[in-house]
Formats: C-alpha cells, sequence, structure tokens
C-alpha cells in the first residue's frame, strides 16, 4: 500500500492510481466525513486503516470498534449529533450489525452518514458470498454500488450527500473486484471535517418505542420515496449505449458492469446499456421506458437477482397486459401497521369494485367523535417500579442536563415526562456504544441507560470498546433481576436456569471490573441520597464508569409478597400534606393522581415503594402495611 | 365473518388476557371453534390493552371489523371508549365502573371525566350499556383482582354469549389456583346476580 499519507494532498483534478477502498478513504477526507468506525473485514480493510494511518493529522475521529454493531451504533450516534460518520465492514459483518442497521433507518441522521459493506463474491475471503443489496431492500435504505476506483471515491461523497438530504443512512455496496481493484481516480476538493456535534433531544424519532416506531415507519417509507426520485435523476443510473435496432437492452451494476460492456463488444452486440449506481430504490420510470424501447432486456448481475427481481417487477407495470395487484405499484393494502380484516375488506373491495359491507365511514365519524380528547394511555413504569427511583436519581444527579442515550427494556419508558431521562435507543445494546458516540462528539456527560438483561445480551462488547477507547461515559445498569419486560424470566445474573436449577450468579459488578472499568459502584436507587452521591462521583471518573442500580422488579415484589400471603404496603398521604404537589410533578407515578383537586394515592395501583414519601419536602406522606 | 364476537378492553394489570382465556376455554370445552387474539409485552405495563375473542364454526381470523362487537367488555371506562369502534347499535356493553386516571390526565392537572359523559359518548353508538360496580364487588368477594371474573359474571348473566355458564366455571376452576378459586366463583356470582338485575333496551 503507498504512503496513506498521499491521500491528504489537498490538490482537485489531480489523478491518482488508487485501490477501491483507498478511492473510499479519499472520498471520506472529500465529504468531511468526521468519524469513521470499523470492524476490520475483508474486503473492507483498507478503507478505515489508510484513515488510521492519517487520522490524526486530517481531524478525523477513527476507531477499530469491537464489533460492527458497536461501529454502526457509535457511527450512528455521532450523526444524530450532525457530525458526518462512516462505518465499514464486510458483508458478513452486516449482518452483526442488522439490529441496529433496521432501526437506524427508522430513526435516521442528521449528518450524513455512510455504511460501506463490502461483498465478497466467490468467497475468496469469506464463509458466504451474501448479497448485501437486500438488506437495503429490507431496511427501505439507499444503496449506491461503485463499478470501479473513481466511482468508489465519488459516491463516497454522494452517499453523504443523499444520506443527509434523506436524512437516512445509505449503504455503500462494493464487492471484492472493486474494494481490491486499482483503478485511476480523479481528486476533488478537500472538505475540513469538524468533530463538533450537538446533540438535540428528539424522543419522537428516536426513542423508538412503538408508539414513536410506527409512524416513523411511515416517515421512513416516505423517504423512500423521495429516495426514488433521486435515485430517477442520478447520474449513477444512466443509459451509457444506445443501440440502433432498439432490439437488446441490457441492464447492469457494480462490478458486473464492466463484464458486460467488454462482453458486448466481443461479440459486436447491438445493444444499449443501462448502468445502474445507485441500486436501492431503482429508477422505476427510467427502468420502464428502457424496457419499453427494447424487444430484449438482458440482466447482468452478481450473485443474488436482485436486480432482475425488481426489473421483472417494473416491466409487469410497464406492459400493458400484464396486471398484478397487491403492495407493489398501485398500494391496495397497506405497507404500515398490521394488516387487519378492515384493511383487507377494504383493499379488496376496491380491486373488485363492491360496496362495503358495512358503512365504516360512519362509524370512523362517530368514532373521531368519541376520540376527541381522550387522553392517551400509553405504557408506562409501574407503580414502585425502581427504574423510576434511578431515573429520578438520574435527574437528581445530573439536573437534566447530560445526554442519556438508553435501551431496550421496560426503562425505555423512562422517557417519559416527568423524569424525561432517556434520549432514544437502536437495539439492544446500543445504549452503551450511542453514549460513547455522542460523548466523542458533543463533549457533555453522557450516560447510558441499560437493563440488566440487555446487559448480558449487548451490552459486554460496547462496555469493552468504551474502556479500550477511552470514552468518558458512565453506564446507568439497571439491575431489577429479571428480563422483566417479557415475564420475568431468568438470566445470567438471576442465578436460575431456564430449566429452574440453580446456577453460578454472574454478576454485573465482576463483569465490568473484568471490561477494564476501574470505577464500578452497586446502590439501591431507593436510597435516593446515597445513590445520587455515587452517580455524581462516576460522572467526574476521567474514562468510563458503571453505576449498578439494584432493586427487584415491583410486580415480583408483590407476586411474591402475594404468593408468602405477606401484607402489601400501601403510602398514604396524611394531614401534613399541603398540596403542593411535588410528588405528582416529580415522579408521574400512576398511583399518584387528583381527586377533587388534590393529591391522592390509588390503593389498588401503589405498593408502598415509599418514594414519593422520600420526595415530599413536608413529610407528609407514610407507608402502612394492608390486607 | 360470522360468529360470536367480544372485545374485552381496558388497562394492562388488570387480568383481560385472563379473563379472554378463561371464555376461549369455556368455548373450546363446547367444542366450540375459537380465536383469542392477545397483546403481550410492553403493551401491559399501565397502558391500554384490547382482545378480541371470537366464537363461530367459520371464525378465522384473530381480529374482526369494526362495527362487529356483539359484546364489548369494558374493564375501564376511558378504555371503554377507546373500543368503540367495534361496536354498533346491537352491541351489548359491559363496562367497569372503576376508573384509572392516565398519567397524562394527572400531568395536565385535570380530573378523570365523569361517568355520565363517558356514558353519553357510548350512547351515540348504543344504548345497551350496563355498567357494573366491578371493583366493589370483587372487593366483596373478597380479593380486589377478581375484578375481571365480576365482569365475566355480568356477561354470562346477558346469556348472549353461545357458552354455557358450566363451562365458564369449569374453565375458571383450571385457570385461576385452587387457593383462590372460591374467591372467584363468588366474583363471577356477584357479577351474575349485578348484571341480571339490568333490563336491557332491545
Amino acid at each position: 500500500m503507498p504512503d496513506s499519507r498521499l491521500l491528504l494532498q489537498d490538490a482537485p483534478n489531480k489523478r491518482a492510481l488508487l485501490l477501491g477502498n483507498e478511492a473510499i478513504a479519499r472520498g471520506i477526507l472529500e465529504a468531511g466525513i468526521s468519524v469513521v468506525t470499523t470492524y476490520p473485514g475483508t474486503p473492507a480493510s483498507e478503507i478505515a486503516d489508510s484513515i488510521s494511518e492519517i487520522a490524526a493529522e486530517a481531524g478525523v475521529y477513527m476507531e477499530y470498534s469491537i464489533n460492527e454493531m458497536v461501529a454502526v451504533e457509535v457511527a450512528a450516534a455521532t450523526a444524530n449529533c450532525g457530525v458526518r460518520s462512516l462505518s465499514a465492514m464486510k458483508h458478513v459483518g452486516l449482518n452483526v450489525a442488522a439490529d441496529a442497521l433496521m432501526t437506524l433507518a427508522y430513526m435516521g441522521v442528521k449528518g450524513g452518514c455512510v455504511i460501506v459493506t463490502a461483498d465478497d463474491p466467490e468467497c475468496y475471503s469469506s464463509q458466504n458470498e451474501q448479497d448485501n443489496r437486500f438488506y437495503a431492500l429490507l431496511a427501505n435504505l439507499p444503496c449506491l454500488e461503485p463499478s470501479n476506483a473513481q466511482e468508489a471515491k465519488d459516491m463516497t461523497v454522494s452517499a453523504v450527500e443523499i444520506s443527509e438530504k434523506l436524512e437516512l443512512p445509505v449503504l455503500l455496496r462494493t464487492t471484492t473486484r472493486v474494494s481490491h481493484t486499482r483503478g485511476p481516480v480523479t481528486y476533488g476538493k478537500l472538505t475540513k471535517p469538524s468533530l463538533k456535534g450537538e446533540f438535540v433531544r428528539d424522543i419522537k424519532r428516536m426513542n423508538l418505542v412503538p408508539a414513536n416506531s410506527r409512524p416513523m415507519h411511515t416517515v421512513l417509507l416516505t423517504k423512500a420515496e423521495k429516495a426514488k426520485e433521486i435515485s430517477e435523476t442520478s447520474p449513477y443510473n444512466t443509459i451509457v449505449r444506445r443501440s440502433k435496432s432498439g432490439k437488446l437492452g441490457v441492464i447492469s451494476a457494480s462490478a458486473a458492469f464492466n463484464y458486460a460492456m467488454e462482453a458486448i463488444d466481443a461479440l459486436d452486440l447491438d445493444a444499449s446499456i443501462l448502468k445502474l449506481g445507485m441500486t436501492h430504490p431503482l429508477p422505476e420510470k427510467l427502468i420502464g421506458t428502457f424496457l419499453r424501447k427494447h424487444k430484449k432486456i438482458v440482466v447482468v448481475e452478481e450473485l443474488e437477482p436482485y436486480l432482475e427481481m425488481q426489473i421483472k417487477a417494473i416491466a409487469k407495470d410497464y406492459a400493458p397486459n400484464v396486471k398484478i395487484y397487491g403492495k407493489m405499484g398501485t398500494l391496495y393494502f397497506p405497507r404500515d401497521g398490521e394488516l387487519s380484516t378492515r384493511a383487507v375488506v377494504i383493499g379488496l373491495a376496491k380491486i373488485t369494485r363492491r360496496k362495503l359491507p358495512i358503512d365504516l365511514k360512519e362509524i370512523d365519524r362517530k368514532y373521531a367523535e368519541v376520540l376527541k380528547d381522550l387522553p392517551r394511555r400509553p405504557p408506562i413504569l409501574c407503580a414502585g417500579c425502581p427504574h423510576r427511583a434511578t431515573f429520578y436519581v438520574i435527574r437528581k444527579a445530573t439536573d437534566g442536563k447530560a445526554v442519556y442515550p438508553n435501551d431496550i427494556g421496560c426503562y425505555a419508558l423512562g422517557f417519559a415526562p416527568p423524569l424525561s431521562i432517556g434520549d432514544g435507543f437502536l437495539c439492544m445494546g446500543s445504549s452503551v456504544s450511542m453514549a460513547q458516540g455522542i460523548s466523542k462528539v458533543t463533549g457533555r456527560d453522557t450516560i447510558g441507560i441499560i437493563g440488566d438483561s440487555t446487559f448480558f445480551h449487548a451490552a459486554i462488547p460496547g462496555l469493552i470498546n468504551a474502556v479500550y477507547n477511552n470514552h468518558k461515559i458512565t453506564l446507568a445498569v439497571l439491575d431489577n433481576q429479571a428480563t422483566a419486560m417479557t415475564g420475568h424470566q431468568p438470566h445470567p445474573g438471576t442465578g436460575v436456569t431456564g430449566m429452574g436449577v440453580p446456577t453460578e450468579k454472574v454478576l454485573i459488578e465482576k463483569v465490568a471490573e473484568g471490561c477494564g472499568v476501574k470505577f464500578v459502584r452497586v446502590v439501591d436507587p431507593f436510597k435516593v441520597k446515597e445513590a445520587t452521591a455515587v452517580l455524581k462521583e462516576a460522572l467526574q471518573h476521567s474514562g468510563p464508569s458503571v453505576v449498578v442500580f439494584r432493586s427487584p422488579c415491583a410486580l415480583m415484589v408483590v407476586r411474591d409478597r402475594r404468593r408468602k400471603g405477606a401484607k402489601i404496603m400501601v403510602c398514604k398521604i396524611t394531614e401534613e400534606c399541603t398540596n403542593c404537589m411535588a410528588c405528582i410533578k416529580l415522579l408521574g407515578c400512576p398511583a399518584l393522581v387528583l381527586v377533587d383537586g388534590k393529591a391522592s394515592i390509588n390503593e389498588t395501583l401503589c405498593i408502598g415503594c415509599g418514594l414519593c414519601a422520600s420526595v415530599c419536602p413536608y413529610q407528609a406522606i407514610k407507608c402502612e402495611e394492608i390486607g | 365473518m360470522k360468529g360470536f364476537n367480544i372485545v374485552l378492553t381496558g388497562v394492562g394489570g388488570q387480568g383481560i388476557l385472563l379473563a379472554a382465556e378463561i371464555l376461549g376455554t369455556a368455548a373450546l370445552k363446547e367444542g366450540l371453534n375459537v380465536r383469542v387474539s392477545e397483546i403481550h409485552g410492553m403493551a401491559q405495563r399501565g397502558g391500554a390493552v384490547v382482545s378480541n375473542v371470537r366464537i363461530g364454526e367459520n371464525v378465522l381470523a384473530p381480529t374482526f371489523l369494526d362495527g362487529k362487537a356483539d359484546i364489548l367488555l369494558g374493564f375501564e371506562p376511558l378504555e371503554t371508549l377507546r373500543s368503540l369502534n367495534f361496536a354498533s347499535e346491537k352491541t351489548i356493553i359491559i363496562m367497569s365502573d372503576e376508573r384509572i386516571t392516565p398519567t397524562e390526565l394527572t400531568a395536565k392537572k385535570m380530573e378523570y371525566p365523569s361517568l355520565k359523559e363517558i356514558t353519553n359518548k357510548i350512547c351515540s353508538f348504543t344504548k345497551n350499556i350496563i355498567i357494573v360496580e366491578a371493583a366493589k364487588l370483587a372487593k366483596e368477594a373478597g380479593n380486589i383482582l377478581t375484578e375481571n371474573v365480576v365482569l365475566i359474571g355480568a356477561l354470562a348473566a346477558t346469556k348472549k354469549i353461545p357458552v354455557k355458564d358450566e363451562s365458564i366455571l369449569e374453565a375458571l376452576k383450571e385457570l385461576v389456583p385452587t387457593k383462590h378459586l372460591g374467591t372467584n366463583i363468588k366474583a363471577f356470582k356477584l357479577g351474575y346476580e349485578y348484571a341480571q338485575k339490568y333490563k336491557l333496551k332491545h
């Protein structure tokens, strides 16, 4: 490999012979991409390796992340702070990152975010030869496919532009023969990177609880429609040759395009050639018109019939005698939301031009009347939930000024007011790695929030990543001693197997210490003062720190008491109450309600956790046992 | 499409899914074809929960069309409103008066709407409403947690569901822990007697 410093030359129009991967590295510098993350894998490795050699000089932050998912999460987080980022991996690496990728499509980005997937047809250095263009199709993400080094560089820059225009991550898909082929590359201008980002809380977009995910799916589909327009006029999707007779048309993309061109010439064929560089979404009109103008169409591509499948579908829309009903072309049935008897009835009625069996319009009208002013009832933290205490502690210790990426589990609900702790999440384990990306480019106190089961599932690589790359973050592990959200299943921290057999208990604090975290503490979230002091100390620590908030799930506590025939505790408001509403304002506990304008406690819901008693400034709440 | 359709609606933690299971099990005991749809997970954490129970030979889909509920079993008044799209003038609504204030209302310093306002809204769909003092009756039966069975008792009393009372009691025996069975049977009876006194308007 030549000296990577040559990539830093501020020499527009200079021509250099670059490896496809080096060209992407040059593209990174031209695009002003400031954060590069990777997990090395052939044929992707030289992208980040080239950057690694010059990162400090170029003003770029790069890291070898612990795995591909962490790499994508860190890149996604920085891009959500408005900082341009790129994450590079080999094709099978995207399988590891897929959990994050699929939801990142919903969340979107603010700064450009490019995910490079380097595929390996013929398995030169891989265990399979999967075609990752299907990830673009699956996730509804734009996909660019370079066919040579020049395009590899240009498309890196274009990918950033498209990403920012659509606020979507963009896949840059290469194959071995593109990544590892040298070709002439004409340089463009360098863009100065900026590692200064800003995190703006945007709960509806970033906190993908079901209620937010549903509309974000619709948003994604809208963005995908816009991407289609971009694809339609993209200079990368173009007819490179027109035949005289109009008999034969060839459609190709990526490395396969090069083979197709040479073969056509070798055979002296009179063919029109449509070259596709943006292969998701496909330029339907361009393809459709191209199909109409020819008698025969040949699709030349490598691996799966990804293009062919879609082009055949397009052909049916453009051919007069074939009609296809469904979700392609005309939307007879919804592409978002759950399919229902209603949706099917409406769709079928349209297709067959029948009348509906029931006056749905009238029902909708009356129902809209009923829904008017009806308060919503989203899921919330239960009365007595120890997470509420933890969130209260976090708010107290940080005055709400930190950034709080969270994770998948009951605690995802902590974003709701009044606690309002939690700024978004992608997938299991994303809290710890997104915290690193955010802390890196904003310099703010960042507290990742994760549950005990999720910690074991997916946080350990992220935590090692924080130690290895010395990210200054705090991880709050909300240990309620069960996989509570899904029904209290055991996990390695509970000391019971799925068979109900006692087993070795794996302690979160020991795992954290083993990962190399120097500051690890365990606290009881209901001991508000003590826990707050410990968390403040953790935030002062110079490297990554972990605080385990340990207290069992409220539902388990009540269930165990009932099983044992023990009494249930409840809190009661005494005469000292001045109706200052502190309990209601601070905690958002469902057992705390207004009755005739006064703060009151619903005895059916209360389990006597006493958190409200500890926040009451007048000591007007007492806990007692009931039968 | 035909079949007997019940929609159960309320708040996570009220025993809605168990109630649906009891009804489904009872139907199965009589050799009837049945579908019970449930939503688990996040919806249960104090959020709105809806379950559909469908009984009938040709029933295939887990959920049914708007306006096609024979019975709407409302565990909570506001949630009863939220499921009114399933109701028509033929629907019988059996609603608990037990109110669970959504935190959104508390946060906005608003109080829960009156039962009269709620029944007025229901009347735009159907006049067949049985309001059950489920919490009071459950306490009387010996356990506040038996509200769901009180409502099932009220449902049985309407004699609309194509399942015998005995089958429901059999299903109860099967699904409720033995030590709580007595309390549950009492809850069923209290709900039953309560609804029997109601005169439906059709």
